[in-house]
């Protein structure tokens, strides 16, 4: 396996404040990545950092070996990384139709995404039902799939996933992580952030550990007694 | 009585739809940049300033004027853009607001020093008089008006429903940071809305212009209040909201005119805004959002 993504002593600050104090780590092509770590250690910033949104101040960000840090988003996206955000993001004022046609903003083959998009309808029966129905009023769920789908849309080669489970009933929260292994296993390399790390140990194939905007330990699912992941996950070794 | 309060609704009508052009490209602005673009009007008084010059110089045709104001005002407003909102995007909402004041003055001293007179005569869009059914008359303008507001709600309408740029303008009107992340390269978008927004107020200043059968300085202000008074009214952000709320400002100016008099025409939409914004801050016409 070799790295897809590729992250060097990046710095992303907000004003003064350095939410990422030069943080780096690597992707494998093919792999689950998952990044834990408590509230406020950075997570969500290195995301936005490395879709485009937020510009790191230093540091590098490869993926497939071209520089990436501080590119516009939608040139990041024409290389072919998708973001899965936080809450999710969708459209609320827009049909879920349009929600994924919008996912698919940059593709021009119009015979294909239409085609794409009644695949994604096979694949998230939920969103059949409310093809028709703005964004804004599904549930929480049906939203988290709909946020996956749209950025599966532009055919990414990376998925970036920001909490996908946050907030969703566990049933819901398992359907989620059936959905990214198997995305996975159809070949899509995915980068994984999440809070639930009993249920992010099960699919990662690697994970790292954040802290107060630092990468503080890093190793294979077991490679750490998994209480202990959990415990610095959600608390953090400093106040443990 | 019930005759005149015809004929005063079908002028209010008319002013109205021309409101609701000024309001729907000032919607388009704000929905899009979230920003308040007191330049609005002055780029479309700087268009027909324009088109008024050709004329002055050339006598040319309507037809001609008409393109030089449409193609005058865009470019006017993609000097705006880029001069005011494009510096300021991730900054401060007021910095590009006083950016955008100071360029209405500059336009204005610029329209000012080539034609310096405080009136041009604007060629007129129809010689003959007033059509008269039954009791009731309406110029032929009015009707013209009517007609092309009506046509340019509906090709917006396609503009936004029916192409990838009106998705990526409803996108970017819903959720900027999602838009982002789909791939829509906002910088290039916020210059395409600037120009269609641009291109529609064109339309309605060079319907005014030819109406009223001249141009002064004052039509850039004039263009900014009863714009930003129609979306105001509608329900900032919301284009059926502007719609309804250009509609509503021509119909209240017209009868608070008949009921009470000229001087009060202006003073009563501005006491509506004034009780709208303390009793509804959110506007008539508003959207729910969710999310």
């Amino acid at each position: 396996m070799s790295a897809l993504l590729e992250v060097k002593d990046v710095v992303t600050a907000y004003g003064k404040i350095e939410a990422l104090k030069g943080v780096s780590l690597e992707v494998q092509q093919g792999s689950i990545t998952c990044l834990l770590g408590p509230n406020g250690a950075g997570k969500t910033t290195l995301m936005m950092s490395t879709a485009g949104i937020l510009r790191p101040r230093s540091g590098s960000i490869q993926f497939a070996g071209a520089e990436i840090a501080g590119a516009a988003p939608h040139a990041i996206v024409a290389r072919g990384i998708a973001l899965v955000p936080e809450n999710r993001l969708v459209f609320p004022g827009m049909t879920v139709t349009e929600n994924l046609r919008a996912g698919a903003y940059q593709r021009a083959d119009k015979a294909e995404i239409e085609a794409h998009i009644e695949r994604m309808f096979a694949r998230f029966a939920p969103l059949k039902a409310r093809a028709t129905q703005l964004g804004g009023t599904l549930s929480g769920g049906e939203q988290q799939m709909l946020s996956v789908a749209r950025a599966l849309m532009s055919r990414p080669r990376l998925l970036l996933m920001d909490e996908p489970s946050l907030g969703l009933a566990p049933l819901i929260v398992d359907e989620i992580f059936r959905i990214i292994a198997e995305l996975n296993k159809d070949g899509t390399t995915i980068f994984l952030v999440e809070q639930n790390a009993h249920m992010a140990l099960k699919v990662a194939n690697h994970f790292y550990l954040i802290e107060q905007g630092k990468v503080t330990f890093s190793g294979d699912p077991g490679s750490l007694a998994e209480d202990e992941v959990i415990r610095r996950a959600y608390l953090g070794s400093a106040r443990a | 009585m019930l005759v005149d309060l015809i004929q005063n609704t079908l002028d209010g009508l008319t002013a109205g739809a021309a409101y609701a052009l000024l309001a729907i490209g000032f919607t388009l602005i704000f929905g899009v940049l979230r920003r308040i673009n007191l330049s609005y009007g002055p780029a479309i008084m700087l268009g027909c300033y324009a088109a008024t010059w050709f004329h002055v110089q050339f006598q040319v045709g309507l037809l001609v004027l008409a393109a030089l104001t449409l193609a005058a005002t865009v470019l006017a407003g993609a000097y705006v853009e880029r001069l005011c909102f494009a510096p300021h995007r991730d900054r401060s909402a007021i910095a590009a607001m006083v950016a955008s004041f100071a360029i209405w003055m500059q336009l204005e001293e610029l329209a000012t020093l080539v034609l310096p007179n405080h009136l041009y005569a604007f060629p007129a869009l129809y010689e003959g008089g007033p059509l008269s059914l039954g009791p009731f008359t309406l110029r032929a303008e009015a009707l013209v008006m009517f007609a092309v507001t009506v046509l340019a709600c509906l090709a917006l309408q396609r503009l936004l429903y029916r192409s990838r740029f009106g998705l990526s303008v409803r996108a970017v009107i819903d959720q900027p940071v999602a838009a982002r992340l789909v791939g829509i390269n906002l910088p290039w978008v916020f210059v395409r809305v600037f120009a269609v927004a641009s291109a529609l107020g064109a339309v309605a200043g060079y319907l005014i212009v030819a109406s009223a059968g001249q141009v002064t300085p004052m039509l850039g202000m004039w263009s900014t209040l009863k714009g930003m008074l129609a979306m105001m009214l509608g329900g900032l952000g919301s284009l059926p909201g502007a719609i309804v709320g250009g509609l509503a400002l021509g119909l209240i100016e017209a009868h608070s005119q008949w009921f009470f008099g000229p001087q009060v025409r202006d003073l009563t939409a501005y006491f509506l805004l004034f009780a709208l914004l303390a009793l509804r801050p959110s506007g008539l016409w508003t959207t729910p959002r969710h999310g």
